[in-house]
C-alpha cells in the first residue's frame, strides 16, 4: 500500500510528478529530497525520484533508487511502474513487462499502466498479451471508438481477420446513427474494415461493403484501387477495365494500371500489338506522359522496339533531357536494345549535324547519352565514353552533369584521385545544389579522404550545430556519409573511426525501430489505421534494408579480422610493418582524443555557469565518452559484437548470400559448428556455384578434421549433415582439382587461393599462383586489389611484387599506388 | 518511372534522397508522422524497371513530395503544406515533381477539403520557384526574412485548390445524373450531392497532445 502523507507533502508530491512530466528535472530532485527529509522510506517519492534521476542520464542511481523503493513499499503499484519504466527506458522490454503487470496486479483499475504495458506488448509483437490489454481497456471504456478500433488491430495482427472485422462490427451496431460523410476517424475505419474482408479473400463481400459503406469515403484513391482490384479479382472484368481506366486518368504514370487494364481486357502477353495500342491511346490523351511512351520499350521486340525507341529517344533528346539514359539503362539486359539504342543515338546526332537549324541542346543531349552509354556496366568502353563526354563539355563546359559523368568515367578506369577531383570540380559549377555536393563529398571518401569530404558535405549542413557537421549528419540519420566515412576509414586502417561509423549506422536502425512506440497510441488517435499496419509491418523487416546489411557486413569484417589478428600475431610474434602502422595509428588516436576531452573541459570551463543552456528544460543530451570508437577498437569480444550485428540479419534476410557467408565465418571462428553449418547450407541452396562456397565448404571440412574436442552428439549432427565432402578425402587435391577447373576465373581462382591458405599450403606456391592471377585474360583491377588485400593480410613476402606488377598493367589505378 | 502513393517501407530512401539533394533535412520520425498522419498526401516517384540487385532491394526513390495538412491553420481554414518537395538531380526534366504536387493537392481536397496549399521555397531558387508559379500556378504571398537556418528568406506561396474542388464537384454530378449505371467508380470526388457539403468546415480532431509532441511543434523554420 501506498504510505500516507500529509497533505504539505501530498501536495509537495503532486509537484514531483509535475516536475517530471515538465522535465523540470532539477526541481524534482530538489522536491522530493524535501519529502525523503521527513518520511526517508516514502517509496512512492523514492521511485518518483528514481524515474527523475533516470531522465538526467544517471541509470545507474535510478535503478538503486528504484529497488530501494521497492524494499521500501512492495505493495505499492507506483513503485512497480517506475521500476518496469526504468526498464522499459533500458530496453530491456521483457523485465519492464513484468514490472508493469506486478504494478496492475495491485491497481488493476490504473489505466495509465494498462495503457503502458499494452503499448509495450505491441512493440515487443505479444500479440495474445495484446489483445487481453485491449479488451480490458475496453471493457473499461467501452464508449470509446479507438478502444474498439485497437482490440480489431490486436487481433489483425495477430492474424485472426474474422474477429478483427468482428470487433468492428459490434462497434458499428452500437452506432445510432451513420456519422458524417466528413468524419475522417469513422471514414478510415470503413475502409479498414473493407480492407479486413478483402485480406480474407471474400471479395464478392468486399465489393459489396465498398459500394454500400465506402461510396462517399474521403479515401477516394483506395476505394477506386480496391474497386479495380476487387472486380478483376472476381473476374468482372469490363467494369475492372472501367475502373483501371479511371485510376488511369486519374494518374497516368502508374505503371501497374496499364497492366492491369490489359489483364482485364483480355489480352494476352504475346498480343504486343494490342498492348502497345494501350499504351498509345494514353499518350495522346496525356501529351505530358511519360510512362505511356516509355513502357511498351519494355515488351516490345525487333522493328517496333527500334520504331518506338526511335521516336522516344528523339522527342527526350530534341528536350535535351539528361535523365534519358538513366531511364533507358534497364533496357540493356537485352542484347538487343543494347546494341539499337547507341545506333539510334548516333543517327540522331548525324541528323543534327546535318541539319543546320538544329539546336545544340539536342546535340549535347544525345553526345551525353553515348557518353552515359560507353561508361555503362553493359556496354563499357572507357576510351570512347571519354570521347562523347569531352564533346558534351565543349558544348556546355559549364554543365555539372557532363562534368560528373567525366568524373564517374575515371572513377570506373580505377583513378580515384582524380575522379574526386574532376567531380568536385563538377561541384563548383554549382555551389546551390546539395546534390553534386554529396557527389562530391562521396568522391572523396572513396579516395579516403575522410577530412575533404566532411568539409564538403559541411557547405550544407546545419552551421548552428553543436559539434559541427558531423553531429549534423549524426542527427539526420545520414546513412550514405556514415557507411562511407566508415569504409574509407576501413580502408585506411583507422579501425577505430570505421566500428564507430558503422556502428552509428546500426545504432539508427535502433532509433527507427524504438520510434514505433510513440505511434502504438499516435495512431490510435489519429485514426489512420491502415497506414499504422503497414508500418508494423515494415517494422517487422526494418533491418532487411541494404542500409543495414552493408554497414553491418562491413564491420562484421572487421571484427572477424580482430578476431583472427591475435593468433596470427602469436604465430610470427615479430614486429611487421603494419603491426607497427597500427601502434602508431593508435598512439595518434590517443593523442586525438586526449586533445579533445581537453577542449571539451575548457569549453565546460568557459560557460557562464549562470546562464541557462539553450533548452528550457534539464534534458541531457548524452556526451559520447568514445569519439574516435577506440574503446570499438579494443574490443575484448569481437566476434560477439560480430554477432550482435549479424543475428538479425540472418533473421531478416536469410536468402542474402553476403549475409550466409558471414554467418559462417563468424560462427566457424567462434567454433559454433552447427550454426556454421546452417549458414554454409543455405549459402549452397542460394547459390551453390559460388567460389566462397567451395572456400566454405573446404574450410569446414578442414576444420572438423582439426577439431578433437566435439562432443559425441555435435559430431553425430555434423556427420549427419555435412556430405558435401566426405572426412577421408584429401582436401587439398579437392581445391586443386577446383581451381584446375575454374582456370580461366579470377573470383573462382581467387577462392581457392584461400582455401590453400587455410590448408596451410605451402607459401611460395600460393605467392606464385597470386602472381599469376595477373595473366589471366578476365582479369580486372577490382579482383587485383583483392588480391592485393589477400596477400597484406597474409602478411605475405611478395605483397611489393605484386603491387608493382598490378600498377604496371593498370598505372591508373589509385588504390594500387 | 512510376509515380505512386508513398508507403512506410519507401521512408529510408526518401530521408536519402531528401539528405542527398536537399540543406533541409528531417529525421526518421518526422516522416513517419507524416505517412502515419496524412497517409493520402504523400507521393514518390520511383525507378521500377531497375533490375534487382537482391532479394531484399527496396524500389529506388528518384522523387518525392511529403505533404500535410495543417494542424491548427492560423486562418481557420484547411489547408495543405507542403513539407519538402524533391526530385534527384539524374531525373530532372521528366515533369516529375509537377505529377507528385498534383497528386498530392487532389487527395487534399478529397480527404481532408483542403481549400488551398501553401510552401515555402528559397528566394534563390529559381527552378523551384519556375515549377510553383509557372507550371502549378502558386501566388507568391509574402517574403519569410531569415525563414531558413542558413539566414535566407524564404517565399511563402500558396495554391487555391478551388479548381479541383469544382472538377470534383462536376464529376459527382455527373455521375449522380448517369444514376445506376455510373455507380461504377468513375468518380473522383465524394461531395456532390450535398451543395453545402463543400462549404462546410470540417473540424478535424488534430493537434493536442497527440503524444509525439516533438514532431507536431516542430517548425520547418529551425532547420
Amino acid at each position: 500500500m501506498p504510505q500516507p502523507l500529509n497533505s504539505k507533502e501530498q501536495a509537495l508530491f503532486r509537484l514531483v510528478v509535475r516536475s517530471y512530466e515538465d522535465k523540470q528535472y532539477k526541481k524534482g530532485v530538489k522536491t522530493a529530497d524535501q519529502i525523503l527529509k521527513k518520511f526517508p522510506k516514502h517509496g512512492d517519492t523514492m521511485a518518483m525520484k528514481a524515474l527523475i534521476l533516470n531522465a538526467q542520464g544517471r541509470t545507474e542511481e535510478a535503478f538503486g533508487l528504484g529497488k530501494e523503493a521497492l524494499t521500501a513499499d512492495m505493495k505499492s503499484h507506483v513503485c512497480w511502474h517506475v521500476y518496469g519504466l526504468l526498464y522499459r527506458a533500458a530496453k530491456n522490454f521483457e523485465e519492464a513487462s513484468k514490472a508493469y503487470k506486478f504494478a496492475l496486479k495491485l491497481e488493476p483499475e490504473s489505466a495509465q499502466i494498462q495503457r503502458d504495458l499494452a503499448v509495450l506488448q505491441v512493440q515487443m509483437r505479444d500479440y495474445p498479451g495484446y489483445i487481453q490489454s485491449r479488451r480490458a481497456m475496453l471493457q473499461a471504456r467501452p464508449q470509446i471508438r479507438q478502444n474498439w478500433t485497437a482490440l480489431s488491430i490486436a487481433y489483425h495482427l495477430d492474424g485472426n481477420l474474422t474477429e478483427a472485422e468482428k470487433v468492428l462490427s459490434a462497434y458499428e451496431g452500437t452506432l445510432k446513427q451513420t456519422p458524417s460523410r466528413l468524419d475522417l476517424e469513422h471514414s478510415e475505419s470503413v475502409m479498414y474494415k473493407n480492407s479486413l474482408i478483402g485480406e480474407q479473400g471474400d471479395y464478392q463481400r468486399a465489393l459489396d461493403h465498398l459500394e454500400d459503406a465506402a461510396k462517399y469515403n474521403l479515401d477516394r484513391l483506395a476505394v477506386m484501387e480496391s474497386r479495380a482490384e476487387y472486380l478483376q479479382k472476381l473476374g468482372r472484368n469490363e467494369e475492372a477495365a472501367k475502373a483501371y481506366r479511371a485510376l488511369l486518368d486519374r494518374n497516368p504514370d502508374h505503371q501497374a494500371y496499364y497492366a492491369k487494364l490489359t489483364q482485364a481486357l483480355g489480352i494476352s502477353d504475346d498480343d504486343v500489338k494490342a498492348r502497345k495500342a494501350i499504351y498509345d491511346e494514353y499518350s495522346a490523351k496525356f501529351p505530358r506522359c511519360d510512362a505511356a511512351r516509355r513502357l511498351p520499350l519494355d515488351f516490345l521486340s525487333g522493328d517496333d522496339f527500334e520504331e518506338a525507341a526511335e521516336s522516344y529517344l528523339t522527342l527526350m533528346l530534341n528536350k535535351g533531357v539528361p535523365s534519358t539514359f538513366a531511364n533507358l539503362k534497364h533496357l540493356y539486359s537485352d542484347d538487343f536494345k543494347k546494341e539499337v539504342l547507341p545506333e539510334l543515338a548516333e543517327n540522331y546526332l548525324e541528323s543534327q549535324g546535318a541539319d543546320a537549324s538544329s539546336k545544340d541542346k539536342g546535340e549535347a543531349a544525345a553526345l551525353y547519352f553515348l557518353a552515359q552509354h560507353y561508361n555503362y556496366r553493359l556496354s563499357r568502353d572507357l576510351d570512347q565514353a571519354d570521347e562523347y563526354v569531352n564533346k558534351a563539355i565543349e558544348k556546355d563546359p559549364k554543365s555539372v552533369d557532363y562534368n560528373m559523368t567525366k568524373a564517374r568515367i575515371l572513377k570506373h578506369r580505377g583513378d580515384i584521385k582524380k575522379a574526386a577531383e574532376a567531380m568536385d570540380y563538377a561541384r563548383t559549377l554549382d555551389l546551390r545544389d546539395r546534390y553534386i555536393n554529396s557527389k562530391a563529398a562521396k568522391y572523396h571518401l572513396r579516395n579516403n579522404d575522410n577530412e575533404k569530404a566532411l568539409k564538403t558535405v559541411g557547405l550544407f549542413t546545419r552551421a548552428d550545430t553543436v559539434g559541427g557537421p558531423l553531429v549534423d549528419l549524426l542527427d539526420m540519420q545520414c546513412v550514405w556519409f556514415l557507411t562511407e566515412d566508415g569504409e574509407a576509414y576501413t580502408r585506411r586502417g583507422n579501425i577505430g573511426l570505421a566500428l564507430k561509423r558503422l556502428q552509428a549506422v546500426a545504432n539508427i536502425f535502433d532509433v527507427w525501430q524504438e520510434d514505433q512506440f510513440d505511434f502504438h497510441t499516435f495512431s490510435l488517435r489519429k485514426g489512420q489505421i491502415r497506414a499504422y499496419v503497414d508500418m508494423i509491418r515494415w517494422e517487422d523487416h526494418i533491418r532487411d534494408h541494404p542500409f543495414y546489411s552493408r554497414a553491418a557486413l562491413a564491420a562484421i569484417d572487421i571484427y572477424l579480422d580482430l578476431a583472427a589478428k591475435p593468433a596470427e600475431n602469436g604465430v610470427n610474434g615479430e614486429d611487421t610493418d603494419e603491426a607497427l602502422a597500427k601502434k602508431k595509428a593508435a598512439k595518434k588516436a590517443k593523442k586525438e582524443q586526449q586533445r579533445l576531452e581537453r577542449e571539451a573541459a575548457e569549453k565546460q570551463a568557459k560557460q557562464d555557469p549562470n546562464k541557462a543552456s539553450s533548452s528550457q528544460t534539464d534534458e541531457v543530451k548524452k556526451k559520447d565518452d568514445d569519439p574516435l570508437g577506440l574503446k570499438l577498437a579494443a574490443t575484448e569480444d569481437p566476434l560477439g559484437d560480430a554477432v550482435k550485428l549479424l543475428a538479425p540479419l540472418l533473421q531478416v534476410c536469410p536468402k542474402s548470400l553476403e549475409a550466409q557467408h558471414a554467418g559462417f565465418e563468424v560462427y566457424l571462428l567462434r567454433g559454433k559448428y552447427i550454426l556454421a553449418l546452417r549458414c554454409l547450407r543455405a549459402a549452397i541452396e542460394i547459390d551453390p556455384s559460388s567460389p566462397k562456397v567451395h572456400e566454405q565448404t573446404i574450410a569446414f571440412r578442414h576444420a572438423l578434421n582439426q577439431a578433437t574436442d566435439l562432443p559425441a552428439k555435435v559430431l553425430e549432427v555434423l556427420k549427419e549433415e555435412f556430405k558435401a565432402i566426405e572426412p577421408s578425402e584429401d582436401l587439398k587435391k579437392v581445391n586443386d582439382a577446383f581451381q584446375a577447373k575454374h582456370k580461366s576465373s579470377p573470383p573462382h581462382q581467387l577462392a581457392a587461393l584461400r582455401a590453400q591458405h587455410i590448408l596451410g599450403e605451402d607459401k611460395a606456391r600460393t605467392n606464385k599462383e597470386v602472381l599469376g592471377l595477373l595473366e589471366l585474360p578476365e582479369i580486372e583491377f577490382a579482383h587485383a586489389l583483392e588480391a592485393l588485400e589477400l596477400l597484406q593480410k597474409w602478411r605475405s613476402s611478395e605483397i611489393e611484387t605484386f603491387r608493382k606488377a598490378a600498377l604496371a598493367k593498370w598505372p591508373q589505378v589509385t588504390r594500387l599506388e | 518511372m512510376d509515380i505512386r502513393l508513398l508507403t512506410n517501407a519507401d521512408l529510408p530512401l526518401i530521408q536519402h534522397a531528401n539528405l542527398e539533394n536537399l540543406p533541409e533535412n528531417y529525421f526518421l520520425k518526422y516522416y513517419l508522422y507524416h505517412s502515419l498522419s496524412w497517409p493520402q498526401l504523400s507521393f514518390v516517384a520511383v525507378d521500377v524497371s531497375r533490375p534487382q540487385k537482391s532479394p531484399y532491394d527496396y524500389p529506388k526513390i528518384v522523387g518525392y513530395v511529403l505533404a500535410k495538412m495543417e494542424e491548427e491553420p492560423s486562418d481557420g481554414i484547411p489547408h495543405g503544406h507542403i513539407t519538402s518537395l524533391s526530385v534527384m538531380r539524374t531525373h530532372r526534366r521528366l515533369g516529375i515533381a509537377e505529377k507528385l504536387m498534383r497528386q498530392s493537392q487532389l487527395a487534399m481536397v478529397e480527404t481532408y477539403q483542403a481549400k488551398y496549399v501553401s510552401l515555402h521555397v528559397r528566394v534563390s531558387n529559381v527552378a523551384a520557384r519556375h515549377l510553383y508559379e509557372d507550371t502549378l500556378g502558386f501566388q507568391n504571398e509574402k517574403t519569410e526574412a531569415k525563414y531558413y537556418a542558413d539566414g535566407e528568406d524564404a517565399f511563402s506561396m500558396r495554391l487555391d485548390l478551388d479548381d479541383i474542388r469544382k472538377q470534383i464537384n462536376e464529376a459527382q454530378e455527373q455521375e449522380d445524373q448517369n444514376g445506376e449505371a455510373a455507380d461504377e467508380g468513375e468518380a473522383v470526388g465524394e461531395v456532390g450531392r450535398d451543395p453545402k457539403a463543400s462549404e462546410r468546415q470540417v473540424k478535424v480532431a488534430v493537434g493536442r497532445s497527440l503524444g509525439v509532441g516533438d514532431l507536431v511543434e516542430k517548425d520547418e523554420s529551425k532547420h
